[in-house]
């Protein structure tokens, strides 16, 4: 299947990548400038993730797990090697079509939610298509939200909701724009056993119903053996 | 738990809070760094206001007797008291005589105009007079030398080069230079502006110099000492000495009334822009206490997960809030004193009066304490919410809302009213002052209200567009607008009612330049004295424009038969009834445009016919046909008002207030006035020299550098004005940093979120922009319209001059306003999107 991108400017059009292939890294590095000196957190990444696949990512602190969820996400630019993400060549991809991307293929739910304090769940949710110009947005969130079970919390905003309606919210935003790409970086890292697991549970079923890909950053071990697939990093680099 | 129990756990609650203030302590209180800002240069700008108004208003109101010279005060003109009166006056205390006059003294190398004062063996009777040797100036005038001596103000030695004992001469007398004059207690019941440095001698040898004749343009000055313990018998006693002929009449109060209301105008401006500052520093330091707790309220929750009560989280916050106010308001208390002590010694030096340290150092602390309790008010504002915070925030993301306790709420209010009270009771003019403040209070409320209503209108809109949800969901929060409403809002208002009464004053100050001012003005010109000097200047290309007219004054008394205190309608004419005032004759009609009547025909020689000027019309409603009693060289007439003038004042030319046909005056005693230009500084400069060399008696002003030295002392007004409103503006900037700065770190976040969904760093901004744009319309609007009214009313009320609000103050209000905006769009869109290599992941992560 191929893909045709709306660009904001209107001025360029990206092919996407045939649709095996959603994501594909190849020698992808990131380094930080740091008042010691430059950092090296991704020293060498080759992923390729095909399409519908659930991946897991494991490693231990400071591997370089949500810096590879930043590259993939458009939200850092690689400072070496190929990155392209469902057909765009992320190092060469101006903010814009990076912007563009995310918008509307790409949902991304973080282990700390990232919800925006002053809105109520279902505004929250409803962010991505607002963004790309939904007219019913707010009626689409609510239906994401009652389908992860927040029905009933549709006006509440975050600060009276519980660690786990929090994450709910935030993985209903990640879907509501039916992205083809899901990256969580340890959506279940706050939450408790049992609320992680009914968090990861909807994630999957999302995941299964719409089709999309999904990265899955985490460090444990039983969930990542519910993926698809696991690929284990260390110090920057894929471990083999 | 009974109080033994409470006891130790008390102990321990504060032992605990002494830890942790601390730990906070050696931590370091940065965090507040904007905070100390807005305190210490409101401080400051509000401790040199308060030190150079009030204290100087206080240490004038002090020293009443001193000032007047006495606890009751007599001045004739022209003539001295009869011996009889002035008899009848010693008797009732201890009488001291001075005579005042302008005069050229005569030094080896030229000439000066001097303001000369004979003074006689009891002067001064209040106060004393410090001269450069620190002797007694009893003892050195006393000495018996060659010559007499004379004490000199030190500009007089410096423009002549001369030095102490060194000679001079006045009218037909040599005098030698005893010592210098360096503080003179009654300089200012003088009362006019001086021609040229003091020179005092001995009142019975400058009436043997020749200078005073009969008519000649002195003042004499009776002050009286009362010895019997009650000066308001005194004062009676000499008001009811009241001869028929006019005298000024002054007491001690009259002294500090004159010289305070003076003050007090030109202090006035002062008072506005320190309220002002004071407004714009507590809100911007509420805004920067605000920012502070919010940038805490992590480490706030943590403390209470630790097991801290709520109390003990105020009083840890209030203790740090405590030590920044401190330093801030140390901060700007050095920097007011430092500023204010030199200008305070140029401006008494100059007014002749002595300051202490203790008067600056009380205002000083007295703006430290009104600030306090208003930094109490506000400081609580902020806190209030910290003690609210639930131990269980530590857990959740996001930042918690801050809600102020109501309790809380209202104590500030009270604290924030009781210290703008405060502040308005204590500068000099405590009505304008309140007035201010309830300006203040008006503005907040159409804030309140405009922001409000704005919240209402928004809230009710349904946006589809990501920008206008952004703005609808930021503006809709009914508190969150109404705050950063009148936070932007105070400081338009503040800036823009100063800068406005600042170009009102400025201009004001410039029309106050004479632009026909006459190059020379020459006084006591004999009558046989006139016919060749006019002809030695009409001889003179390099002269012209010659203008010469009878000099004499006259004291109103009686209007259509009413004493002119009641028949006083207009009491800011009530100058013209306050001592002697310029009168002249004239046959012929001085060209001045006629506002009614007619003139007097060239040859009447009937009873006095008068024509008094517009001043005195709109004092005393008059009409052609009125009569009018005035006392001119002790005898009182009653004349007819035949027309009324219409003179421009700021030439610097002889005008007077009222014009009497000849007769009798062409035949009283009296000298002229003339007036010229001069096309070059050498004709001008030549004729000075002529004129000293063949009529000593003539004092000869020159004008030019007259000119030039009000032009010093405008520019610096206008300077130091323009530097208040400048400073006002900073304060104002920094207020709006710190109301910035209050939610950056929540607009950071909810930036991020936004990149994350996929929102545009332009979008993010836009919708920023978008929202600030409308509070700081909000804002500019009202802040702008009522700082535009309340300057209003000080420029024409307190100020009394024109309201001329220049351009900067209408372009002012929308350009803070756009300012605000751009800032807030810049700090809360673009500037809140992470930018640089990792700075996104630390953010995520962090």
């Amino acid at each position: 299947m191929a893909l045709v991108l709306d660009l904001a400017d209107g001025a360029q059009r990206a092919q996407a990548a045939p649709a095996e292939t959603v994501v594909s890294l190849t020698q992808a590095r990131l380094s930080y400038p740091s008042p010691e000196g430059e950092v090296s957190v991704l020293r060498g990444i080759d992923i390729q993730l095909a399409a519908g696949e659930i991946t897991a990512v494991t490693g231990p602190s400071g591997s370089g797990k949500s810096s590879l969820i930043a590259v993939i996400g458009g939200l850092e630019k690689a400072t070496g090697g190929d990155v392209d993400v469902l057909g765009v060549d992320l190092n060469q991809a101006s903010e814009s079509v990076r912007t563009n991307l995310r918008r509307r293929d790409i949902g991304i739910v973080f282990q700390s939610f990232h919800l925006i304090p002053a809105m109520t769940a279902v505004q929250n949710a409803a962010l991505p298509m607002v963004l790309a110009g939904e007219t019913e947005a707010e009626t689409a969130a609510a239906r994401m939200l009652d389908r992860v079970g927040l029905g009933h919390r549709l006006t509440h905003r975050p600060s009276a909701l519980s660690g786990g309606e929090q994450q709910r919210v935030a993985i209903a935003r990640a879907f509501a724009a039916s992205p083809r790409l899901v990256l969580a970086d340890e959506p279940t890292g706050n939450l408790d056993q049992a609320t992680g697991d009914e968090v990861v549970r909807v994630m999957f079923d999302l995941v299964r119903e719409t089709g999309a890909s999904m990265l899955l950053v985490t460090h444990d071990p039983a969930l990542a053996e519910k993926c698809d697939r696991t690929i284990a990093i260390d110090s920057g680099l894929v471990r083999t | 738990m009974t109080a033994t129990d409470r006891a130790p756990a008390q102990a321990t609650q504060r032992f605990v809070l002494r830890q942790l203030i601390a730990a906070e302590w050696a931590a370091g209180i940065f965090g507040l760094r904007l905070f100390m800002a807005c305190v210490a240069i409101a401080t400051f700008m509000m401790g040199a206001v308060w030190a150079l108004g009030d204290g100087l208003s206080t240490m004038l109101g002090r020293g009443g007797a001193t000032f007047l010279g006495g606890d009751v005060a007599v001045t004739m003109t022209n003539v001295p008291l009869s011996e009889e009166t002035r008899d009848a006056i010693a008797g009732l205390g201890v009488l001291s005589e001075v005579a005042e006059l302008r005069s050229s003294a005569q030094f080896e190398d030229g000439r000066a105009a001097v303001e000369v004062k004979g003074v006689d063996a009891l002067y001064p009777l209040y106060g004393s007079v410090r001269v450069g040797s620190a002797r007694d100036l009893a003892d050195v005038l006393a000495e018996e030398g060659a010559h007499p001596g004379a004490v000199v103000e030190p500009s007089l030695l410096a423009r002549t080069g001369a030095e102490v004992g060194d000679v001079f001469r006045l009218g037909d007398r040599t005098f030698t230079i005893a010592d210098t004059l360096i503080l003179e207690p009654d300089r200012l019941s003088a009362g006019r502006f001086m021609v040229g440095p003091r020179v005092l001698v001995r009142l019975d040898v400058l009436q043997d110099s020749g200078l005073i004749q009969r008519g000649s343009l002195a003042e004499y000055r009776y002050r009286v000492k009362d010895e019997a313990g009650a000066p308001e018998l005194l004062v009676e006693a000499v008001r009811a000495l009241r001869p028929d002929y006019g005298w000024e009449f002054e007491t001690p109060s009259d002294a500090g009334d004159v010289v305070l209301r003076t003050v007090d105008r030109t202090t006035t401006f002062l008072g506005m822009a320190g309220i002002a500052a004071f407004a714009i520093g507590l809100s911007g330091a509420w805004a920067a206490a605000k920012a502070w707790v919010r940038r805490r309220a992590r480490t706030i929750a943590l403390y209470r997960l630790s097991g801290a009560t709520p109390g003990m989280v105020l009083a840890l916050h209030a203790a740090i809030m405590a030590m920044a106010s401190a330093a801030g308001l140390a901060l700007g208390l050095a920097a007011s004193a430092a500023v204010a002590a030199p200008l305070l010694e140029a401006i008494t030096a100059w007014l002749n009066v002595a300051w202490s340290a203790a008067d600056v150092l009380t205002q000083l602390l007295s703006v430290a304490g009104i600030f306090a309790i208003g930094l109490i008010g506000a400081g609580l504002l902020a806190l209030s919410g910290a003690a609210r915070i639930a131990p269980g925030a530590a857990m959740r993301s996001g930042d918690a809302p801050l809600r102020a306790d109501p309790r809380h709420a209202s104590i500030a209010v009270g604290f924030l009213t009781a210290s703008l009270a405060a502040a308005a009771l204590s500068l000099p003019i405590p009505g304008l002052a309140g007035l201010a403040t309830l300006g203040l209070g008006v503005a907040v409320g159409l804030l309140t209200l405009a922001a409000g209503a704005l919240a209402r209108l928004v809230a009710r809109r349904r946006p589809r567009s990501f920008i206008g949800g952004v703005v609808v969901q930021s503006l809709g929060d009914t508190g969150n607008t109404a705050t950063r409403a009148i936070a932007v809002g105070i400081g338009i208002f503040g800036v823009t009612a100063i800068v406005a009464a600042q170009s009102s004053l400025t201009r004001a100050l410039t029309d106050e330049i004479p632009d026909r001012a006459p190059a020379l003005v020459l006084l006591d010109v004999q009558p046989a004295q006139v016919a060749a000097i006019e002809d030695r200047i009409e001889r003179d290309p390099g002269l012209s424009g010659l203008q010469s007219s009878p000099f004499m004054r006259m004291t109103l008394t009686a209007v259509n038969g009413v004493p002119v205190e009641q028949a006083l309608i207009r009491q800011d004419k009530s100058w013209v009834i306050e001592g002697d005032r310029s009168f002249a004759w004239s046959a012929e009609p001085t060209g001045a445009e006629l506002l009614a009547g007619d003139w007097w025909a060239p040859d009447y020689s009937g009873p006095p016919l008068i024509s008094p000027e517009e001043d005195l019309m709109e004092a005393f409603d008059l009409k052609v046909g009125d009569t009018m009693t005035y006392s001119v060289l002790g005898r009182s007439f009653t004349s007819e008002v035949v027309n009324i003038r219409k003179e421009y004042h700021r030439t610097m030319r002889p005008e007077f207030l009222m014009l009497a046909s000849p007769d009798p005056f062409r035949g009283a005693p009296h000298t002229w006035i003339m007036s010229l230009q001069g096309e070059n500084d050498i004709a001008v400069d030549s004729l000075i020299r002529d004129l000293a060399a063949d009529y000593p008696n003539i004092t000869a002003i020159d004008a030019r550098r007259i000119v030039a030295q009000l032009r010093d002392v405008i520019s610096g007004a206008t300077f130091a004005s323009f530097l208040i409103a400048a400073l006002l503006v900073v304060a104002g900037a920094l207020s709006l940093a710190a109301l910035v700065a209050s939610d950056v770190d929540s607009r950071r976040q909810e930036a991020l979120v936004f990149s994350l969904v996929g929102a545009s760093r332009r979008e993010v901004a836009i919708a920023r922009l978008t929202e600030a744009a409308a509070i700081g319309l909000i804002a500019a609007v009202i802040g702008g319209l009522t700082g535009g009214v309340g300057g209003y009313f000080a420029v024409t009320a307190a100020l009394r001059i024109d309201w001329q609000p220049g351009l900067a103050a209408l372009i002012l209000p929308v350009a803070l306003g756009i300012a605000a905006s751009v800032a807030a769009g810049i700090v809360g869109g673009l500037g809140a999107a992470p930018r640089g290599r990792g700075q996104l992941i630390r953010q995520l992560t962090g």
